[in-house]
């Protein structure tokens, strides 16, 4: 039999008992919502976290202290005074697929303007910060060489500590005081940074920059550097450097515990296989909705062989072979689970802009994604399916005909 | 002559000692007992016999709908016994024409799509299944009812779309069981001079029934008692 024929057939016996196909179709239609939603949250999430990771800069690897202790109850600490600027200078000399190196010194440290002060994280960086960082000044100007040399007591703030300090004002040219642990300096604030929000785990608007060299000096009186920004020459170098920059450190530690390199690319990943992870088991409790409507897909289409247990007769005394009527009902079932999926894609797209609207999260309907919800409805039709139409199908013609 | 002989006159269907026995539980029912019977192409004949006698069950076979558990059958000198399901159906499909007491129309179709059915599984493609299945309406006489449903209809006009829907592969056989047993008998007689019209035409029919009156119409008369074939006899009709 011709395909549109089988199609047609479908539709009249699913359009005979339309609130029955109706209400059968439900788990299928909660099944494939959920499976919709699902996914469109997890690629849109996952989306949205590799847009903020990648956001800290293309090819970030952060260098950081080893931490001691931690076992047996007691409190896990971060090695201090271990790295120097010569360790950052010789890795942009040695690990071919660096770019740049940026150290960087952080102390939460109290800043004061008039009768105003915040509490915040001060970065003594380099110029080059702003390249590995992909975040640039808006208003004024960055931190310079000059400013470095001459240990200029200049500051460049985080969007959220000039509306802080100086509210609609133009903080550009005024001067703040910034309490060290032991002195205090008058800076001159020379730049405002762009706002970039929150980028994992750090606040950039809540902070403030100042020359390395004067944080060094004047501000901690330390000759240590905290932590390496680094940026590697490409994405597909990034792994590369980081090995290389191991190679380098270890051969000045001996001890790879000692130091701690995170790779964003690293965290990508990472980041991606957890994210997948959660929406397999997502998408497979949803199964389980799709496998309790396959179920209910069964019973239906039980019931109505044996309701039609006189049509197939007639079927099979004007000419029907058993694969027709084997046909006929697997395109029932069929048809039921795709005209399921439809409607659950519908209302698993309309829901998923719901929660992007009301939730705040970024959610993507994908082509895949429909693709799979539609296989999954297909695969659920033939697959409950297969057993009412095979029972109609081996039914005898002549008892077909007698049965009341 | 012979082979003008033979074919103008050819046995369509010819049963050798057919039995068909049905076992319900442990007890073995008898509903055919060695049935022998020709029946040559042109026939009208009627099957009758009390109920339980055997009518359908020889009827089922006949129309290849069942095999008999024991004996042979042939039709167009085929042994149907010995053929697969699927050579059944085709067989079905392109020779028989069955009409039901109960009309057996699917209620949610139209006259034309139920008179369609056939031909669909014939693989008839779309545009010559409606003309035929509108010429084999018009042959019943209800080319007015085309897209009526059986339940917008009545019994007579169910039971010639029903007709019709037989007609419309233009079978080498036609058979009724009954198809004037869910009829008041003003109506039968309108279905049985239809018949009448169909042997005219030429259409091989076998027609069972127990009720007198519609014997009348048959040419032979084949009556059944417990599985085995009481009088087979000729009438005086043409
Ligand atoms: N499928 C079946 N199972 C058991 N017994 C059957 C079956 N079909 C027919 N019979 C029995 O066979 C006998 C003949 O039945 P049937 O051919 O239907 O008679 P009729 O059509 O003449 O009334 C009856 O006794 C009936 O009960
Ligand atoms: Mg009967």
């Amino acid at each position: 039999m011709k395909f549109t024929e089988n199609v047609r057939g479908a539709l009249d016996g699913l359009n005979a008992n339309r609130r029955r196909s109706f209400l059968s179709m439900l788990g299928i239609v909660i099944g494939i919502a959920a499976v919709v939603i699902i996914i469109s949250i997890t690629q849109g999430s996952q989306k949205s976290i590799s847009e903020r990771i990648e956001a800290l800069g293309t090819n970030l690897i952060n260098v950081r202290p080893g931490r001691r202790g931690g076992a047996r109850g007691m409190r896990a600490q971060t090695l201090t005074d271990l790295f120097t600027v010569a360790d950052g200078e010789r890795i942009l000399k040695r690990a071919s697929a660096v770019k740049r190196v940026v150290p960087v010194v952080n102390r939460r440290l109290l800043l004061q303007y008039r009768d105003k002060n915040a509490e915040i994280q001060i970065n003594g960086v380099t110029p080059e910060y702003q390249d590995v960082f992909n975040f640039w000044v808006e208003e004024g100007k960055f931190i310079s060489d000059q400013d470095l040399k001459s240990l200029r007591t200049v500051i460049v703030l985080g969007q959220e500590v000039a509306t802080d300090l100086f509210g609609d004002g133009n903080p550009v040219g005024q001067s703040i005081m910034v309490n060290g642990p032991s002195t205090r300096y008058k800076f001159r604030v020379i730049g405002v940074m762009e706002s970039k929000g929150q980028v994992m785990f750090s606040h950039f608007d809540e902070q403030a920059f100042v020359p390395l060299t004067t944080a060094q000096k004047r501000l901690l009186q330390t000759k240590h550097v905290d932590s390496f920004s680094i940026q590697a020459k490409s994405k597909e170098t990034a792994s590369e450097a980081t090995e290389q920059i191991d190679a380098i450190l270890y051969q000045k530690f001996q001890d790879d515990t000692k130091y701690r390199i995170f790779s964003q690319e690293e965290l990508l990943s990472t980041m991606g296989s957890v994210m997948q992870t959660f929406s397999i088991m997502l998408v497979g409790i949803a199964g389980i909705s799709l496998l309790v409507g396959g179920i209910g897909i069964m019973n239906t289409m039980l019931v109505s062989v044996t309701e039609r247990t006189r049509e197939i007769g007639t079927r099979m005394a004007v000419g029907a072979k058993r694969s027709d009527i084997l046909l006929q009902f697997l395109w029932e079932s069929m048809v039921l689970c795709l005209v399921g999926g439809v409607i659950g894609i519908v209302i698993g797209w309309i829901g998923s802009t719901i929660i992007a609207s009301i939730a705040g999260w970024t959610t993507i309907v994908s082509f895949p994604a429909i693709a799979l919800a539609l296989g999954f409805a297909t695969v659920v039709g033939l697959f409950f399916g297969i057993y009412p139409a095979n029972k109609a199908s081996k039914l005898d013609p002549v008892e077909a005909l007698r049965y009341e | 002559m012979v082979i003008f002989e033979r074919s103008r006159k050819h046995n369509m269907i010819k049963a050798i000692d057919i039995k068909k026995t049905y076992r319900v539980g442990k007890v073995e029912i008898a509903a055919l007992q060695a049935v022998s019977l020709e029946i040559k192409e042109g026939e009208f004949v009627s099957i009758t016999g009390s109920s339980g006698s055997g009518k359908s069950t020889l009827m089922h076979i006949i129309g290849c709908l069942d095999r008999p558990t024991s004996g042979k059958f042939f039709l167009d000198d085929e042994e149907v016994g010995e053929l697969k399901d699927d050579a059944l159906a085709e067989i079905r499909n392109k020779k028989i024409g069955f009409v039901f007491q109960q009309f057996n129309l699917l209620s949610r179709s139209t006259a034309l799509r139920n008179v369609e059915l056939p031909l669909i599984y014939g693989e008839v493609n779309r545009r010559e299944r409606i003309d035929r299945a509108r010429v084999a309406l018009e042959r019943v006489e209800m080319a007015h009812r085309l897209h009526h449903r059986p339940n917008e209809l009545s019994g007579g006009e169910r039971q010639r779309i029903a007709i019709a829907r037989a007609l419309v592969t233009n079978p080498s056989l036609i058979l009724a069981d009954e198809p004037t047993g869910n009829l008041d008998s003003k109506t039968g007689q309108a279905i049985l001079d239809l018949f009448q019209k169909l042997h005219q035409q030429g259409h091989t029919l076998i027609v069972v029934t127990h009720e007198r009156y519609v014997s009348g119409y048959a040419q032979r008369i084949i009556r059944l008692r417990d599985g085995l074939i009481e009088r087979d006899e000729k009438t005086n009709r043409p």
